[in-house]
C-alpha cells in the first residue's frame, strides 16, 4: 500500500530531515511511527500525502509513484488518504456536521447523501448528538473524534494520524486510539506518528522507530512492546 | 460527483464569504463603484466632446469655385452633381450675390467696388458636409473628387482648421483612454489587496480544502464568485450614481453650457449600452481582483 525506496528529504542549507528511508506498509496494516521530536515522523507522513516532495528516492502509494506526481494530480491522491492532525484543524465557525461534510463538499457529493454519510460517521465516533455543536464547545477528545470522522467520511484507504493524542489526557488518548484500531479493523491502513511510549506497549502494533531522520528499528508489536517494558 | 452540488456549494460559500468579512467587501465594492462612476462620467464627457466637435465641424464649409464661363443652367447642373457626390446641403451663390455679400462685409469701403469695370467674383457653391465626412481624410477625398468635376476651378475647405480640430479630439480621446486604463489597473490592485484580506481570514479553510483533496479550481471558484458579485454590486452602485448625477446635475449643466456644447448635453447619462459596458467592466474588475488575490493562497 505504501512503499519508500531510498527516500531522502532535505531543505537547502540544513542537514537532511530524512535519510535513506526504506519502508513498506501493507494494505490493512496498523503501523506506529515513533521517535523523539525532530526525528522526521511528521515529514514522513507529509511525504505520503504530498504536502512535501522527496529530495531523492521513490515513494509508491497504492502502486502509484508519487515522487513524480504532477501537481494537478495531488488532489485526487489526497481523496484516498485521510489525515488527522494533532492541532485538529477544525473550522471554528462551522458546526460539527459542516466540518465533517467539508470533505464531501469538495467531492461534490449531493447534500442529502452527504448528510446520511456524515451522520453515520458521527455515530461511529460517538458524536451523533453533537452534530449541531461548534468545535470550540467540544472537549479535546471530542474535537479529535470530529477530525477522525472528517478524515474517514469519504472512505479513504489510508488514514495518517500525526500525534493524534498529543493534546489529550490519558483517558481521551485511549478513546481515540480505540477508535483508530476500530477503523483499522474495518480494513483501513493506519499509520500513526507518536512519541508516546505507553501507546506502543498498550496497543502492540508494528513499530517503526526513527532517529535523526533514519529508521533505526522496525519491529512487530510484541517485540516493540517488550522492548518498551525492558 | 454532482456538478449541481458543487455549484450550490460555490454559491453558498461565496455568500458565506461576503457575510464573513462585510467591511472588506464593502471597501472592494466601493472602490469598484468609484472607478466605474468615474469611467461613466468620462464616457459622458467624451460624448459631450463629440457633440462639441460635431458642432464646430458643422461650421466648416466647403466652397466650390465655378468657372466664369458657366451659364446659369450649367451652374445648377454642377450643383446637382456636387450634391450627389457629397450627400450634403449645397447652395449656389451667383456672382452678383457674392458681390453684394462682399459689399456688405466691407461696409463703407464697399462703395469702392462700384468703380470696378465688371464683377470679378465667380459663382460659387457652398456645401455643408454631412457629419460622417468631417474628417480630414474624407474632406480631402471629397475635395479631390469635386476638383475633377467639369466647370469647377477650385475648392477650399479650411484644411488646416479641420486637421487641428481632429488632432485635438484624438489627443483628448487618447488621454482619456490612458487615464481610464490607469484607473482600472489601480482598481484591480486595490480590489485584489482588499480581497486578500478576506481570503487571509479564510486561509485555514483553504488549507483544509487542499488537504482533503480540493483542486485549485474548486478552491478558487467561490472567491471568483465573490469577486463577480462585488463587481456586479459595484457596477450597480456606479450606475445608480450616474443616474442620480444625470437627474440632479445634468439639467444645470445643460442650461449652463448648451450654447457651447450643443443639444447633446441634455441627453441621459445612463444609456443601455453604457450600463452594459459598466456591468461588464465591473465583473471584469471583480474577477480580475479575486483571481490575483486567491492565487497566492493555494500553495499547501
Amino acid at each position: 500500500m505504501i512503499q519508500f525506496f531510498h527516500v531522502y528529504k532535505a531543505y537547502p542549507g540544513d542537514p537532511p530531515v530524512l535519510s535513506d528511508i526504506n519502508l513498506s506498509v501493507e494494505k490493512g496494516e496498523f503501523v506506529f511511527l515513533t521517535g523523539p521530536s525532530g526525528a522526521g515522523k511528521t515529514t514522513l507522513l507529509k511525504l505520503i500525502f504530498c504536502a512535501e516532495k522527496a529530495t531523492k528516492g521513490q515513494i509508491l502509494v497504492g502502486g502509484r509513484n508519487i515522487a513524480r506526481i504532477r501537481e494537478s494530480a495531488v488532489p485526487y491522491l489526497r481523496r484516498n488518504i485521510g489525515v488527522v492532525f494533532q492541532d485538529f484543524k477544525l473550522l471554528p465557525h462551522r458546526t460539527v456536521e459542516d466540518n465533517v461534510s467539508f470533505t464531501l463538499d469538495v467531492l461534490g457529493v449531493p447534500r442529502a447523501q452527504a448528510r446520511d454519510k456524515v451522520h453515520r460517521m458521527l455515530k461511529l465516533v460517538g458524536l451523533e448528538h453533537k452534530a449541531d455543536s461548534f468545535p470550540l464547545r467540544l472537549s479535546g477528545g471530542e474535537q479529535q473524534r470530529v477530525v477522525i470522522a472528517r478524515a474517514l467520511v469519504n472512505d479513504p484507504t489510508i488514514l495518517l494520524a500525526d500525534e493524534p493524542t498529543g493534546n489529550l489526557d490519558p483517558a481521551l488518548t485511549v478513546e481515540i486510539m480505540d477508535l483508530l484500531t476500530q477503523v483499522n479493523v474495518r480494513g483501513t491502513t493506519v499509520v500513526v506518528a507518536t512519541h508516546d511510549a505507553t501507546l506502543l506497549s498498550r496497543y502492540q502494533k508494528r513499530t517503526v522507530r526513527l532517529e535523526r531522520g533514519q529508521i533505526v528499528s522496525d519491529e512487530d508489536g510484541v517485540k516493540a512492546a517488550r522492548r518498551m517494558v525492558v | 460527483m454532482s456538478a449541481l452540488a458543487k455549484t450550490r456549494y460555490f454559491w453558498r460559500s461565496a455568500a458565506v464569504g461576503l457575510k464573513h468579512s462585510p467591511f472588506v467587501h464593502f471597501i472592494a465594492v466601493t472602490t469598484i463603484a468609484i472607478a466605474l462612476f468615474a469611467a461613466g462620467l468620462a464616457r459622458g464627457g467624451a460624448r459631450v466632446l463629440d457633440n462639441l466637435l460635431a458642432s464646430l465641424g458643422g461650421e466648416v464649409e466647403v466652397t466650390v469655385y465655378l468657372s466664369p464661363e458657366l451659364g446659369q443652367d450649367e451652374a445648377h447642373g454642377v450643383r446637382g452633381r456636387v450634391e450627389a457626390l457629397s450627400r450634403g446641403q449645397v447652395s449656389l451663390v451667383p456672382p452678383d450675390a457674392a458681390m453684394a455679400r462682399l459689399r456688405a462685409e466691407l461696409g463703407e469701403l464697399g462703395e469702392a467696388l462700384a468703380e470696378l469695370p465688371e464683377n470679378p467674383l465667380p459663382a460659387t457653391l457652398e456645401l455643408r458636409v454631412p457629419p460622417d465626412q468631417r474628417t480630414p481624410e474624407a474632406l480631402q477625398a471629397l475635395a479631390r473628387q469635386l476638383r475633377a468635376l467639369p466647370g469647377v476651378t477650385g475648392v477650399d475647405y479650411g484644411e488646416a482648421a479641420v486637421e487641428r480640430l481632429t488632432a485635438i479630439a484624438r489627443a483628448l480621446r487618447f488621454g482619456a483612454l490612458v487615464a481610464f486604463a490607469v484607473v482600472l489597473s489601480a482598481t484591480v490592485v486595490i480590489v485584489a489587496a482588499t480581497l486578500q484580506l478576506a481570503i487571509y481570514s479564510r486561509r485555514e479553510e483553504i488549507e483544509i480544502q487542499k488537504l482533503v483533496g480540493a483542486t485549485d479550481r474548486f478552491v478558487k471558484a467561490p472567491f471568483l464568485l465573490e469577486g463577480l458579485l462585488q463587481g456586479l454590486l459595484g457596477a450597480g452602485v456606479a450606475l445608480l450614481g450616474l443616474w442620480a448625477f444625470g437627474r440632479l446635475v445634468g439639467p444645470t449643466l445643460g442650461s449652463l453650457f448648451a450654447f457651447l456644447l450643443g443639444p447633446g448635453v441634455g441627453a441621459p447619462w445612463v444609456e443601455p449600452r453604457l450600463a452594459l459596458e459598466l456591468v461588464g467592466a465591473g465583473c471584469g474588475l471583480g474577477l480580475g481582483g479575486s483571481f490575483v488575490a486567491v492565487g497566492r493562497f493555494l500553495r499547501v
